[in-house]
């Protein structure tokens, strides 16, 4: 029997990496999307497979060089042996596999592929000037007015931001499916949670065309607000906003 | 002669080491090019009906007072301080919300006219309502959503009175080509179609009367999206809904009117119409070499193309914006040969009903050049520094304001070609650079409209030029006359791409045959190299 696995090394080998392929494509995906509470499968990312096969490859090749032994066996594999059927079959697969892999490798690569969109941005453009000096003038009246402006900010927000941000804020509003750059989420803790106020006064007051280019300006579907709502209610929606994400905007460090 | 077996050992290894490791490079970046799905299918846009339901929590006085806080802090905005569907946000919706005074409650497992059980409005609240305002709950807790349900039900004396008993039996039947065709018997039989239209597009005579004529808010569901389904979209919420029905909607119980068979039998019918929406960043142009192109939208050398279908929404970006649109997807076709490019563009529509200005329309949208950077004109009709080449279809023309006309299927409606650098400055292209020809069809609740043009044109500076190969951004817009659709309150997408395919050159197949040769004759060399000087081990010799 001992003898009998020796003398198909390489075939064990051979199973055993085309085991791990499997399991990095379709096991790992499915065990992903159960770790991770996703509801969908999460695709292991190419580089990450190449590497994770390369190196299941060059651990096969070590296996069976480990000693004089092991080596013999891995390649005495394609020695001729008519005392087996099976092995046999499996040289013979083995002989014609061999080329047909290699010409297939050859075809997938020079036929021409379909070339996919490369779109890079940043999230976070620097605030422009002007809006750095400004001053939410809610911010700092009485607890009584703070509430009202509040809920004045979250009637706002729920008219005119609802449609895309969502009424929970969280950037799932019933037209964010149709937007490739998604609304945002502001439940996120790295979205209007690390900003100040005047953020997004600068963000709801001149929308996607008041974005600079490196964050793409022409794929954001963020209406300029700046003819339709007035300051004061702007700063409402800000207040509002941040309400019914649940979370604190940035707090400006003091300057002594 | 030991040494130089050992070394010949270690070349063949080294070689064949190499050799795998090359492959397997090759292997893994092959297969990863060609999978450039990048954007998610329905199952992962759209959020699904959570049918479980936790351990209830005691109703008590205490629980509805605590409910009043949760509705005043996120509820009324939509439904209304008092819960009459009327909160300020109300405005921007539809459909709009819920009148919880009366009892519109339409996803139930109670009795047609009954209120709905706990559970029903647990689910509802837990999963929200695709298609419509009402979001998924589940950020808020259990507990949070058991006190709301608890104050809900006091808007409405009816819970008093009544705790109405599920209706639906547990049992079902086998999804079979028999029981589907009978499922389409009976929807005609039943006059299912009647509002639901015969495809199930929601085109019925019943539901554009209604809609019409008597400006009723009702729209019977497209059944072909299974998206939209309220309630969910399986077979036992299909069952659900025939069975129980939706209060205060022509949408009646079939409970009695139909047995329990033939209800699994239309579930089944139904479910067969339904559709998921299968969407892509890139609409990949297919070749068809040496032939014509199709001049029909009802050709049948569109199936060679690949669909792809993309979410709209109402245009949002500047005033007037549009809250309330009714297409919410567009599927998208394309073919080309050495001189002509065509697409077919699809839509669902309920009606084919036009006015003077209200028409149904759809319009391409291109950048006047094939960027070459990252930077593109902004999405929504270009902008100053990027203009935008726009191929516009416009349904059935007749003069008379006001009046509302039901158009011929065959009319093929008319096209023309645009440029556009924003909303403010759109400029219709002379008439010798018009060069695009189109036409539109409407059959059973679907506009087909196909749109053609060469591939190069005169007007390099207007028109875009087609290039095989590369990237070209798309976008699209859809009016709907009949929801009053017109200028700027039309449906829109985000940017998304087309691809002319390369066709595979022929020179492909040679490498392919050099690489089998080459591949069979390291082989060869490999084993015969082995098999003359098989490994022996020291202790042997």
């Amino acid at each position: 029997m001992a003898n009998k696995r020796k003398k198909f090394l390489l075939i064990w080998i051979i199973t055993a990496v085309i085991c791990l392929y499997l399991l990095l494509k379709y096991v790992s995906p499915q065990v992903f999307q159960v770790l991770m509470a996703k509801d969908h499968p999460m695709p292991t990312p190419s580089t990450l497979m190449m590497w994770y096969m390369i190196m299941g490859v060059l651990a096969g090749l070590v296996y069976a060089t480990t000693s004089n032994q092991k080596f013999a066996d891995f390649l005495g594999f394609l020695l001729p042996d008519s005392g087996s059927t099976i092995k046999i079959l499996l040289q013979k697969l083995l002989f014609v596999g061999f080329p047909v892999l290699v010409g297939w490798f050859i075809y997938s690569w020079s036929i021409p592929g379909a070339a996919s969109p490369v779109e890079l941005r940043i999230q976070h453009p620097t605030l422009p000037q002007e809006f750095e000096k400004l001053d939410n003038p809610f911010r700092q009246t009485d607890a009584e007015t703070q509430r009202r402006c509040i809920e004045e900010g979250k009637i706002l927000f729920q008219t005119y931001c609802r449609p895309c941000h969502g009424s929970k804020a969280d950037g799932n509003g019933p037209f964010a499916n149709s937007f490739r750059l998604r609304p945002i989420n502001f439940q996120d803790p790295g979205t209007i949670a690390t900003v100040v106020d005047n953020y997004l006064f600068w963000r709801i007051k001149e929308g996607g065309p008041g974005l600079p280019s490196e964050a793409t300006p022409w794929d954001s579907a963020m209406p300029s607000w700046k003819d339709d709502l007035k300051d004061d209610e702007i700063w409402k929606i800000i207040m509002g906003e941040y309400d019914t994400a649940g979370v604190m905007p940035r707090q400006r460090e003091k300057v002594e | 002669m030991t040494t130089d077996r050992r070394t010949i050992n270690i070349m063949i290894k080294a070689f064949k080491s190499v050799l795998v490791g090359l492959g397997l490079i090759v292997a893994t970046l092959s297969i990863f090019s060609t999978q450039g799905r990048a954007f998610a299918q329905t199952s992962q846009l759209f959020r699904t009906y959570k049918h479980e339901v936790p351990q209830k929590l005691p109703e008590t006085a205490d629980a509805i007072a605590d409910g009043k806080k949760v509705y005043e802090k996120r509820c009324w905005y939509c439904h209304g301080i008092e819960g009459r569907g009327d909160g300020p946000a109300s405005k921007t919706m539809f459909p709009k919300p819920r009148n919880f005074t009366r009892n519109e409650y339409k996803v139930r497992s109670t009795a047609f006219g009954s209120v709905p059980t706990d559970e029903d409005l647990f689910r509802i609240i837990t999963s929200g309502i695709e298609g419509t305002a009402m979001p998924f709950w589940i950020t808020i807790s259990e507990t949070e959503r058991w006190q709301v349900i608890y104050y809900i039900k006091t808007f409405n004396e009816q819970f008093k009175k009544e705790s109405a008993p599920k209706v639906i039996s547990a049992g079902s039947v086998a999804s079979t080509p028999e029981s589907v065709k009978r499922g389409q018997e009976l929807f005609k039989e039943t006059k299912c179609f009647e509002c639901h239209g015969e495809d199930g597009r929601g085109n019925g005579p019943l539901t554009v009367a209604l809609q019409t004529e008597w400006n009723m808010p009702y729209r019977a569901r497209d059944l072909s999206k299974a998206w939209n389904f309220k309630g969910g979209n399986t077979i036992e919420d299909v069952y659900r809904t025939i069975s129980t029905g939706f209060n205060e909607t022509p949408m009646g119980s079939y409970l009695e009117k139909l047995s329990d068979e033939d209800r699994w039998h239309v579930t089944h019918f139904v479910k067969s119409l339904s559709k998921d929406m299968v969407s892509d960043v890139v609409v990949k142009v297919k070749l068809i070499e040496g032939e014509q192109l199709p001049t029909e939208p009802q050709d049948e050398n569109w199936n060679k193309a690949t669909p792809v279908e993309l979410p709209l929404a109402g245009q949002i970006l500047t005033a007037p914006r549009h809250w309330t649109p009714t297409i919410d997807a567009i599927m998208v076709r394309a073919l080309y040969n050495k001189d002509e490019i065509a697409f077919l563009v699809e839509w669902d529509d309920s009606t084919n009903k036009q006015e003077e200005i209200f028409r149904d329309a759809i319009s391409l949208q291109f950048p006047t050049k094939i960027p070459e950077s990252l930077k593109k004109p902004y999405f929504a009709m270009g902008d100053s520094s990027g203009a935008v080449n726009l191929w516009s279809w416009k349904a059935h023309w007749h003069e008379g304001f006001g009046q509302i006309v039901e158009a011929p299927e065959q009319e093929p409606g008319v096209v023309s070609e645009l440029n556009a650098k924003g909303f403010k400055s759109i400029t219709t292209q002379p008439p010798e650079s018009q060069n695009i020809t189109g036409k539109g069809i409407y059959q059973n609740g679907r506009w087909k409209v196909l749109f053609k043009r060469t591939l190069k044109t005169e007007d390099a500076k207007g028109d875009i030029q087609f290039e095989i190969g590369k990237l070209i951004p798309i976008a699209f817009a859809v009016w709907d006359g009949s929801n009053s659709d017109f200028g700027g309150q039309k449906s829109v997408s985000s940017w998304y791409y087309i691809s002319l395919e390369k066709p595979v050159p022929k020179t492909v197949f040679v490498y392919v045959l050099i690489a089998v040769v080459m591949g069979a004759s390291v082989e060869l060399w490999f084993v015969a190299r082995l098999r003359r000087f098989p490994p022996k081990l020291e202790e042997e010799e």
